[in-house]
């Protein structure tokens, strides 16, 4: 059985995980958001308890329950007081293995979803962000929005819920996880006696055909009224988990955009003033994922803002970066990663990353080595290898009649295309 | 009650002997006040330095980290009409040049030992923090002792970060309906007494802000009498006050901050309403109702009648607002955790084509339910099981335990008031929350405001 335990006495409290390869790629064409519908209507409850009555057992308990899907997991989350875990890994093995998924409870919990895109409005920086990723992949499944959209969620009914979960879940391979004020041959017998046996998790993602390039410099205004301020997302593809560039790029990154002290954040904060933040991130996953730049600038000077962001990208792609901010972005990386290790759960966290993302086990294991031994050549030449300036998705969150002119302006755009903020 | 020492800390008389050998200057020299239990198997240590300088000390080795807080007694309360918003500009300002450091060292140093440094600012304090590896103590010390004492104030610094805090107010307030709100609210739910400025200030008074201005605010508030510094984790005690000793003992204790007290809120005797229109596609209510101050001993029945109310998927409104008449997608609640009393906020998030004045009447049902007949005991079990989750996931890492020592010593008195907090929710009766509830959730104690929406 595939059981990982961090026990730890510090505290009087166990984080729990049942994790299972399946996300929104594995959602059919057209149904976009049927993985996440399909966790969250489980998260309902089991056969044989009303939701309220499902609530009620966990609030007593002293537990909280989540279901997380991202593009390639499910990831059943729960917190308990020690006294009372037996308990809560039975009502939890029942939520999973036999869920009620009612009809009833699916036909408000797909209104309460479709409520939620709406909602959804209101966040600047999620609908840019949501729209950067749209426009990066394009048709590719990695540029699905996890919940789906009003059209999708329209088409999808309880029966292909319940489908997807005897497909996916019912059936499907599975890992379990213990964190806390509990030893492993504790956490063995009470699974033992609550859970099915559990079948070691599939490793997939490799049928996800390869990302693409769009070729050019794209802008998207995504427009909304009456924006003083901007949320602003300009970027490309960045690296394979698998890349032999990855770790040299998260160095190089870092050292960019990855810290308070980098070009990205003093240039664009530091100097100017013109954003509350400015950092530039490194997504991987089983294809190359999205390397990004966000800010947040004012209205007035959003498009110097973005003129500003290109040309530090440029100069770090074409002269590289330098040894002394190599080493400090190394060091940074290094003496903070305690933090990713501090607490039980965490350290969980990243053992079932291994075992559901395809993450080599070295990356964990031998994090400071890798970090340290990138060279300087090696990291500039994975930036130059990754990371291309002429081939660039910029999305800005803005009232489009105040800013498209200035963008349109930007070096190198062949393309902008406004979309009103509420077109779903 | 004096706590057991675990066998690695010393006597504290023998630790304040060995660290005074030989220390001549009055503001270096060190005194113990006490130590009490913190929880059940550590030690809160107090320690008050010549120059009134209070330092809690917590050794705890479940993780090779440091945590160090550094909390101000001063916020936004402590501002003035037309000067609002200088506590948080002058939080950004510590970031910057000292006597001893150019721009940018601290947060290059910092990040470069891999500790992660913020800070934040609220209406009754001002804090600043650090999470670092074990071996980077003596650089955070050093650190914030150089800032609470050698900050350089110039021009461009101050120009600079006026425009950060212009987008920060942009981004947290203007153009978002929430943070709209939210300053509205405690805009006319208080008349008299400070709470009623944002923290962020008003745009006008940020732009208006000079280098005089924030000197004088320095020279008033950052003295280490007004402070309060808080070392969580793996470290050794000796090593850390010594050092502390040494950076800290050179400043001056500067006379206690001439405060004006704050006026009192007068109490509200009818029910005000206020409207706010906005590009949102969904209409919401945000309510605030006069609430006690954080450690008036009425708050934890509140507190657990904020759960009843609002706690997760399985409280009252969240059923009747979001499961049963599904009018809204979710619902939050929360008590102002202020030293003076603040507000108890309601915040139900409609669904498109609903409207406020329905959800009133759900909620002033949901109300009346509890102050009526009160939680039923599987309610306020659920309550206590939760408050008792949140209070341990807060206790996970040593930055949480700081943040905890902190916050209840600047805004309770009292570093480990954490665990009598803990207690006061176990013991309070469902005749309490009753009680709370008729007492301080009456219409014409609260201020309303509808978010409606001007989209097409």
């Amino acid at each position: 059985m595939s059981i990982f335990v961090e026990s730890s006495d510090v505290l009087p409290l166990v984080d729990l995980e049942i994790a299972l390869p399946v996300g929104s790629l594995q959602d059919p064409a057209g149904q976009e958001g049927l993985a996440q519908l399909t966790g969250h209507l489980m998260r309902r409850g089991p056969r044989g308890l009303s939701q309220a009555r499902f609530e009620d057992r966990l609030a007593s308990l002293g537990s909280r329950v989540s279901v997380e899907v991202s593009m390639r997991s499910t990831r059943i989350r729960a917190t308990v007081l020690r006294r009372n875990l037996g308990p809560l890994l039975g009502l939890l093995a029942d939520m999973v293995w036999q869920p009620a998924l009612r009809a009833s409870d699916f036909v408000k919990l797909k209104r309460r979803a479709q409520a939620a895109l709406v909602a959804r409005l209101d966040d600047d920086q999620t609908l840019g962000a949501v729209c950067f990723r749209e426009a990066l992949f394009g048709d590719h499944p990695y540029g699905r929005a996890l919940g789906g959209h009003a059209d999708s969620l329209g088409r999808i009914g309880v029966q292909q819920v319940g489908d997807f979960y005897e497909r996916h879940i019912a059936k499907g391979s599975f890992l379990i996880g213990a964190a806390g004020d509990v030893t492993e041959s504790e956490v063995r017998s009470l699974i033992a006696s609550h859970f099915p046996r559990s079948r070691r998790a599939k490793r997939n993602g490799s049928d996800v055909p390869a990302t693409r390039v769009r070729r050019g410099r794209h802008v998207v205004i995504v427009d909304k009224p009456e924006r003083t301020q901007t949320q602003l997302f300009i970027g490309t593809l960045g690296a394979r988990t698998r890349d032999r560039n990855l770790f040299p790029l998260i160095v190089s990154n870092t050292a960019f955009g990855g810290t308070f002290s980098g070009p990205l954040m003093q240039q664009v904060r530091g100097v100017r003033g013109w954003s509350y933040g400015a950092y530039s991130r490194l997504l991987h996953s089983t294809q190359r994922d999205a390397w990004y730049m966000s800010t947040a600038p004012s209205a007035e000077y959003s498009a110097d803002c973005a003129a500003l962001q290109l040309d530090l990208l440029e100069q770090w792609v074409e002269r590289g970066t330098k040894k002394a901010d190599l080493r400090f972005a190394q060091r940074y990386l290094i003496n903070s990663h305690c933090f990713d290790r501090d607490t039980p759960s965490k350290r969980l966290e990243s053992r079932l990353d291994v075992e559901l993302l395809d993450i080599p086990r070295s990356y964990v294991d031998k994090y400071d080595g890798l970090i340290a031994r990138v060279t300087r050549e090696q990291a500039n030449d994975a930036t130059r290898a990754r990371i291309s300036p002429r081939d660039l998705i910029i999305v800005v969150v803005a009232t489009a009649s105040e800013v498209a002119r200035s963008f349109e302006r930007l070096p190198g755009v062949r393309s902008l295309e406004v979309v009103p903020f509420d077109r779903n | 009650m004096a706590a057991q020492a675990p066998p690695f800390m010393a006597a504290p008389e023998v630790l304040i002997e060995r660290l005074n050998r030989g220390v001549r200057k009055r503001n270096a020299r060190w005194s113990f006040v006490r130590d009490q239990a913190f929880g059940d198997a550590l030690t809160l240590r107090r320690f008050r330095l010549g120059n009134g300088l209070t330092v809690l000390t917590l050794v705890d080795r479940s993780a090779p980290t440091v945590s160090y807080h550094t909390w101000f007694r001063v916020g936004s309360r402590h501002e003035r009409p037309g000067k609002t918003g200088l506590a948080h500009l002058f939080e950004h300002l510590m970031f910057g040049t000292t006597r001893n450091h150019p721009h940018g060292d601290f947060d290059r140093l910092m990040e470069r030992a891999g500790a992660e440094a913020n800070a934040a600012t609220w209406t009754d304090w001002t804090c600043y923090y650090e999470n670092a590896p074990r071996d980077a103590l003596p650089l955070l010390i050093e650190l914030e002792a150089d800032r609470m004492s050698n900050l350089v104030l110039r021009v461009p610094q101050v120009n600079s970060e006026k425009e950060v805090v212009a987008n920060e107010r942009k981004l947290r307030v203007d153009d978002d309906v929430e943070g709209k709100a939210l300053e509205l609210l405690y805009d006319k739910a208080f008349r008299h007494h400070p709470y009623r400025w944002p923290t962020i200030g008003s745009m006008q008074d940020i732009r208006g802000f000079t280098v005089r201005d924030c000197q004088e605010f320095y020279r008033t508030h950052y003295a280490p009498s007004n402070a309060t510094v808080v070392i969580a984790g793996d470290f050794s005690e000796h090593k850390a006050l010594s050092l502390v000793q040494k950076r800290y003992g050179s400043i001056s204790a500067a006379p206690a901050a001439k405060i004006r007290k704050s006026p009192k809120e007068p109490s509200q005797r009818a029910e005000r309403v206020f409207q706010l229109s906005a590009p949102t596609p969904t209409e919401k209510l945000l309510v605030g109702y006069h609430a006690p101050a954080f450690s008036d001993p009425d708050t934890p029945a509140l507190v657990i009648a904020n759960d009843v109310l609002f706690g997760g998927l399985s409280s009252r409104l969240h059923r009747l607002f979001c499961l049963d008449e599904e009018i809204a997608l979710s619902v939050r609640g929360s008590i102002s955790p202020f030293i003076d009393p603040g507000l108890f906020e309601m915040w139900i998030f409609l669904r498109e084509g609903k409207r406020t004045e329905d959800a009133l009447a759900l909620l002033d049902r949901g109300i009346a339910g509890v102050g009526s007949a009160g939680p039923s005991p599987l309610e306020l079990e659920k309550a206590i099981s939760q408050l008792e989750l949140s209070f341990l996931h807060s206790m996970e890492t040593a930055g949480g335990k700081a943040e905890q020592i902190g916050f209840y010593e600047t805004v309770a008195n009292d570093g480990a008031a954490v665990f009598e907090r803990l207690a006061a929710y176990r013991n309070v009766t469902g005749d309490a929350v009753q009680r709370a509830v008729t007492k301080y959730l009456r219409p014409s104690r609260r201020t309303r405001v509808e978010i409606l929406r001007n989209l097409s």
